[in-house]
């Protein structure tokens, strides 16, 4: 059984952080932002899980369990608040809410 | 490298890395959707190969069952026609914005890159084999057991948050 080393997934979870930080300014609808944002939790995840794997007390792993249920909570609420704005701004564009109409 | 487990690592490296950059190249909320889904079941399988089955099946269930069903909820509520949301995503700004969204990422990912070769975690980590189920499930019932319970106090109170927010008081 070939094991596979900490850095190919270190790798991947630079390029997930990486793709959504730049999801996360370049579009400007918010559910796609809130995507970027969801990419960049899970690269933060894969790198717990992967430290994880030499830890015989499993303290990354049980990290990335709570971090998912509080990725959920951010969501929900998340898409709650756009659903509200989008009724009120008719439009769910980033840069055209002000506080003013 | 060679191995089936590298194999597999590899196919599961490009399906997550080749689907995040989908959702970065494309222009439309629901293909990015259907990349996301696509990028999730990737991330399950490289938890799979990290040896945390536990974190693989909660990661499908929770990502592919629950958060996934809520985003294609939230593009279907809040894309009517006459809204902006149904055509192409414009950029952050008109000009240079794509330039300074790919120029950031780029080099984050380079300079996280540089910062990991840094360090000395290119050789296989040896650690135990095996599901660790009965682990996780004893150490959340023990040791975590307080932010067990705070977890679940905490999703209750953000589902009925969200569920006082989203209600149509008009």
């Amino acid at each position: 059984m070939h094991e596979i080393p900490v850095i190919y997934f270190l790798w991947v979870s630079a390029l997930l952080f990486a793709t959504g930080f730049a999801i996360m300014i370049l579009k400007r609808n918010a559910i796609f932002v809130l995507m970027g944002i969801e990419l960049i939790l899970n690269a933060a995840n894969l790198n717990l899980i992967a430290f994880s794997r030499a830890d015989d007390q499993n303290q990354g792993l049980m990290l990335g369990l709570f971090v998912l249920v509080v990725g959920v909570c951010e969501m929900s609420i998340a898409l709650a608040i756009i659903l509200q704005v989008y009724r009120r701004y008719k439009n769910i564009d980033i840069d055209q809410f002000n506080a003013r109409n | 490298m060679n191995s089936p487990v590298g194999l597999a690592f590899l196919l599961l490296a490009i399906l997550t890395c080749g689907s995040a950059l989908v959702m970065l190249w494309t222009r439309k909320v629901l293909h990015a959707a259907l990349a996301l889904f696509m990028s999730m079941l990737g991330l399950a399988g490289l938890y799979v190969l990290a040896y945390a089955d536990v974190m693989a099946v909660s990661h499908l269930m929770i990502y592919v069952g629950g958060v996934l069903i809520l985003l294609l909820f939230g593009i279907m509520m809040t894309n009517s026609k006459g809204s902006k949301t149904d055509e192409v995503n414009d950029l952050w700004t008109e000009q240079g914005g794509k330039f300074w969204a790919i120029g950031i990422g780029l080099s984050l990912f380079l300079g996280l890159c540089w910062l990991f070769s840094r360090n000395n975690w290119t050789e296989p980590v040896n650690g135990p084999t095996g599901s660790k189920i009965v682990q996780v499930g004893i150490a959340f019932l023990t040791d975590y057991s307080f932010a067990f319970e705070l977890t679940g106090v905490f999703l209750l109170i953000a589902l009925v948050g969200a569920t006082y927010i989203a209600k149509n008081d008009a």
